[in-house]
Parts: C-alpha cells; structure tokens; sequence
C-alpha cells in the first residue's frame, strides 16, 4: 500500500499523489482502487444546433444589411426576423419534449396553429390560417401520431392522453364551419371527420386505458 | 374477453416530494452504497440475484411520471440490468420522460455498488434492498458453503409495510404555523470539476480506534465525527466569515422512533448550529456544545413535529389543488432558501448487519451520494468504520485537516478515491 509520510495515512489504488496534501507518496501502489477511473466528460454543444444557429444568424444580418444597402423603404427584413423566430420557437419545443414523441406532435400543433393565426391577422387577415393550417396540421398529427405508436410501439401511457388531447383539438373547425369565416371548407370536414372517428375510436377501445392514464395524471 | 391487468401507481412520499423538482445536473439526488467483497463479481450471477430480489420490493420497478398536480411511481415492465461501472459515481439517474428505473446495479472488480435516486428510498430501504440482493449473490457464488442452511435476511417486513408511507401513518395534525427564519451560514466554496463529478475521499478507519479516540473525549462517535468536521471547517475558514455559523444538515432515520417498516422515504433533518463570533474554539468546546444540540434536536416531540409539518404537505387543500409546475417552481425556491442556512452535512448509516453465515464474505461497505456543499457519509461494518468526505469541489483542504486530525489520535486510516 502507498503511504503518505505527513499525513500519516495509507492509500489504496494508484496515486501519484497523496489525495490529501498532493505531497508525494512512498511505498508501493497495491492496484485495490475502489473507483474506476473514468475520464472527465465534455458536454458539448451538438454541431448540428450550432450550424443552425449559425445559419439563422446569418440571413438575419444579411436581410437588414441588404435592405441598408438597396434602401429599401418596406422594413421587409423583420418578416425575415419573425420567421426565423418562430421556427426558433418550434424547434426549442422539439429539443425540450424529444423524449416524448407524442407529447412533442401536441405541442407542435398548438404552436403552429397559434403562430399562422398571429402571421395572418399581422399580415392583414386573409383567412388562410383557419382553413388550410389548422384542420392540416391537426390531421396530419392525428395521423402521425398513430403511425408513431404502430412502428414504434410506444407505451400506452406515453400517448394516450396526447391523441385524446390532439383528437379533442381537431374538432375546433366545427366552430368555423358554423360561424363562417372559412375560404374553404374541405380541409375542416376532413379534419373534424378524423377527430371524431379517432375519438370514438379511442372510448370504444382504449377506454379503460384512458381512465386509468386520467387517473393517475389527475391525482391530487 | 382478456382483461389485463391495471398499472400499479403509487404516490411520493412526504420526504419525496422535495427531490424531483431539485434534481440537476449539478446535484443529482442520487446515492450510492458500496459492498466490497473479496472475490470479482460474476455479472450474471449477480443479474439473477437481481431478479430474484426486486421480485420482494415491487416499488423499485418504477419509474417516476409527472402528473397534472404531483409527481407519481410507476411499475413498468421492463427488467433492470446490470452494468459495469462506467460513469463517475451518483451520476444522474431520474431525466425527466426518460421512463427509466429510478436504481441501478453497478459492479466493478470486487465491488457492488447500488445506486439509488432519492425519491425512491432513503439509506436504510437501499441498503435493505442491497442486503436481499447480497444474500442471494453469496448464497450462489458461494453454494458449496451453503448446502443445507440458506441464512436469511434480517429484516422482517411485508410488502404493504414496505410500501407504506410512514409519514402519514405517524401524521397528527398540522403544525401550528410559525416561520423560522433562516439564518445564513458560513458557506464553504471551491472550484467544480468540469463535469461536475463529486470528489470523494473515503477514509476507512478501525472502529474499536475510533471509539477509543471518541471515548477519551468524553462522548460518543457521532458526536466525535461532527465536533471534528466543524473543527477542520473553522480552521479552513476565513476569519471576516466568523460572523456566519457553521450550519450541519443531518439526516435522522425516524424508523428508531417511530415504528415502520416502510423501504421508502422516512426521515427528517436536524441542524447543528456552531457559532465562531467571540472567543477561542478548541475541540472539546465544540464537542460539548455539539452534544447538547444532539440531545436537544433529538426529541421526540421535536422530530414528531418535523414529520408533521412534511406530512401536512400533502394534507393542504390549496397546495394540492396547484398544479405541478408551479409547485416545482416554489419547491425550488424553498430548497434555496433553505440552503443558504446550511454549510454542510453528515449522514451516518450507522453499524450494518449481515447474517452471520454471511458475514466473512463482505470486506467493508461505503456510502456516498451527490452533494452540493460538503457531506461526511459515515457507516461500519464488523470492526470497518468507512467515513467518506464527499464535496462538488476539488480542493481537499478540509478533508487533509479533517483525516490529519484523526491520525494524530494515532488511528489507522486507508484512503480510497475517486480522483
């Protein structure tokens, strides 16, 4: 066993020094460590972030540099600004759920849907966003969150309440379809049509499931 | 039609309820008991001791789900595996949505090491558990010895006292609501180490020294141990820091005053306050002032009331009703209020017991945990007393004063590290 001659203590394992004083060792190492040794690790910042992050940063300077330059009147470039933002906020919701497939196809849908409604009223209100985005994006969730759960087999618990959720959300259309407001309306019937077969789908089969998954998420 | 069998859910106990909402990078919530044996571990027969014993504690097959208003365990299917050591010790264990089990077995050598999220158990339901799965371990590895007698564990619980929430068995009513205010105490400081590993010094020492040593001063090793961490702290400390106390978090294992048999949380802390301000401070004035704080915060009535005002937690309507991320929100900023009156921690699992057929087949056992100021891990095992000085810093000042002053009284001390 090593030895330290101040400190009057014995050490296990190999050390160059003693842990104690750092002053040197005498005798000889015994090879009894207690703990591996495992090299320090480096967190570090994923390239692929950081070559976006990059890129954004560059066609922003670039658009107002642009627009200084051709003196340009329109202050288009903060439509350029706001774009990228938005993307920004969508990818940040991916990078923090991306454990959970399901629950990140939610709040997908809900920050989609509540940014086309913001860029259609501030560009002057042209009705795109409540009839093509909305009923889109919530039945191409719907159904990607079902493939998802087929090829992946995810747990019932992972996803059930997001589908009910997700489902619940598409028939939002009904409301527009009623009250009007709409340029088209095939995309919304399509929409609330696989909403409530999805719904009725999940109280017919899952429907224990769900009870249980509301049971223990609602506990208080 | 085939009807399956619902999920088993079960809520965090009282002490439970502070960890998730606390735990990152920098302090995982994860501890870690050690058991040295004296030949290399065979994984395999370790992986079906494994199985045999989670088998006896169904609450370690969760994993740990956010709900709208609480945090909640989960059984899961899915079987734990056994793994060499690979990462630094009490890495992170619960990410949230990761879904995986809130405990590992590691191994390394000769060394079993079970790792536990805190949320889940406290030390003494870790250790139950490390015993059933020791005892399975040795029984095989070991068969020759073992042909008639299979020796059997030394603690007798079922598994509804083992899942049990202690706190609200022993609950009585609220608190009378008083504010204490915290006072702020002496805060050791240092430098992390990039990944922010913890820098354990693991002292192991004779017990029958040490008590030798504790009972020349008049008093009992606890006490020893605690009086000698604040002496080496206030040599360490800087004299315009005096203003500040020095402030020692204890964990206190409520089994030995209330009866449980639960494998969960069931604990509460006490702090021993030492005031540097005026005067000289020699270690025999510590030790006496250290043992009246022991003899006054280790009263019945006193640890009853901690239990009470964690178990009305729970018991608060208007708590209940917000929902989680808030409460994580306010749970963290009592947590860091808290700690501002801290300055560092002793933990002390005290003597561990095998059977006696098993006994010479286990050399020593170490505790350890994640830390963010410094923590003494203490327990024994026959005549090993192992005293591990954990810090998130990299200096080892302290830890040279604390293992120079017990070396001076003439015990022997073997260092391990992880350094």
């Amino acid at each position: 066993m090593l030895k330290c001659d101040y400190c009057k203590v014995g050490i296990e394992g190999e050390q160059s020094r003693c842990p104690l004083c750092g002053g040197l060792l005498q005798g000889e190492a015994d090879g009894k460590n207690a703990f591996p040794s495992i090299p320090t690790i480096y967190e570090e910042f994923n390239i692929m972030i950081r070559i976006i992050m990059f890129v954004s940063i560059v066609i922003i300077v670039l658009s107002i540099a642009l627009t200084l330059i051709l003196d340009i009147e329109k202050k288009w470039y903060l439509l350029v600004i706001a774009g990228i933002l938005c993307l920004w906020l969508s990818f940040i919701f991916i990078i923090k759920k991306k454990d959970n497939i399901a629950k990140t196809i939610v709040w997908q849908v809900v920050i989609i849907t509540i940014l086309a409604i913001l860029w259609d009223y501030s560009i002057g209100w042209r009705g795109w966003s409540i009839s093509y985005v909305l009923p889109s994006v919530c039945t191409a969730a719907i159904i990607l969150m079902v493939l998802a759960v087929r090829i992946l087999k995810i747990y019932v618990g992972d996803y059930i309440v997001y589908l009910l959720i997700d489902a619940l959300f598409g028939l939002i259309p009904i409301v527009f379809l009623f009250i009007g407001g709409l340029n088209v309306s095939f995309p919304s019937i399509i929409c609330v049509a696989t909403s409530v077969i999805s719904i009725s789908a999940l109280i017919l089969f899952k429907g224990q499931d769900i009870k249980e998954e509301l049971n223990k998420r609602m506990h208080v | 039609m085939k009807r399956k069998k619902p999920v088993e859910w079960t809520k965090l106990d009282n002490a439970a309820k502070i960890f998730p909402p606390n735990t990152n990078e920098k302090d995982t919530k994860v501890f870690r008991i050690a058991s040295h044996l004296h030949d290399t571990i065979d994984p395999i027969l370790l992986q079906e001791s494994l199985d045999k014993a989670i088998v006896l504690f169904p609450l370690f097959k969760s994993v740990l789900r956010k709900g709208l208003f609480w945090y909640y365990f989960e059984e899961i299917e899915t079987k734990p595996i056994v793994s060499e050591e690979v990462k630094p010790p009490c890495s992170a264990i619960y990410v949230p949505n990761r879904n995986n089990h809130l405990f590992q077995v590691t191994y390394y050598k000769n060394i079993i090491n079970l790792e536990i999220y805190h949320a889940l158990t406290d030390g003494t339901g870790a250790l139950w558990f490390l015993k059933t799965i020791l005892l399975y371990y040795i029984t095989e590895y070991y068969k020759e010895d073992f042909k008639d007698n299979i020796p059997q564990i030394d603690y007798v619980s079922t598994e509804s006292q083992m899942k049990g929430d202690s706190f609200l068995k022993h609950y009585t009513g609220p608190v009378k609501k008083y504010r204490v205010s915290v006072e702020k105490a002496y805060k050791i400081s240092g430098r992390r180490s990039l990944d922010n590993r913890i820098n354990i010094i693991e002292g192991i020492l004779s017990v029958k020294e040490t008590l030798a040593v504790a009972r020349k001063y008049n008093t009992t090793l606890t006490v020893y141990l605690t009086a000698l961490f604040i002496y080496s702290i206030y040599q360490d400390m800087p004299e315009r820091s005096r203003k500040h106390p020095v402030t020692l978090s204890i964990p206190v294992n409520l089994r030995s005053y209330f009866l449980s048999g639960s494998a969960r949380n069931f604990f509460a802390t006490i702090n021993i306050k030492y005031d540097f301000r005026t005067g000289n401070h020699n270690l025999e004035d510590i030790i006496e002032s250290v043992k009246n704080s022991f003899k006054n915060e280790l009263d019945e009535s006193k640890l009853k009331e901690h239990l009470n005002r964690l178990a009305s937690l729970e018991k608060n309507a208007v708590m209940r009703l917000i929902p989680l991320n808030i409460k994580d929100i306010a749970l963290r900023i009592a947590n860091h209020i808290n700690s501002k009156g801290l300055t560092a921690a002793i933990s002390n699992l005290g003597k561990i017991t095998l059977p006696e057929e098993l006994e010479k087949y286990v050399d020593s056992f170490g505790v350890y945990t994640s830390v963010r100021r410094p923590q003494l891990c203490i327990c024994s095992y026959k005549d090993k007393l192992s005293i591990s000085f954990i810090s998130p810093f990299n200096n080892s000042d302290i830890q040279k004063t604390f293992y120079r002053l017990l070396s001076e009284e003439g015990v022997t001390i073997t260092i391990r590290t992880n350094e």
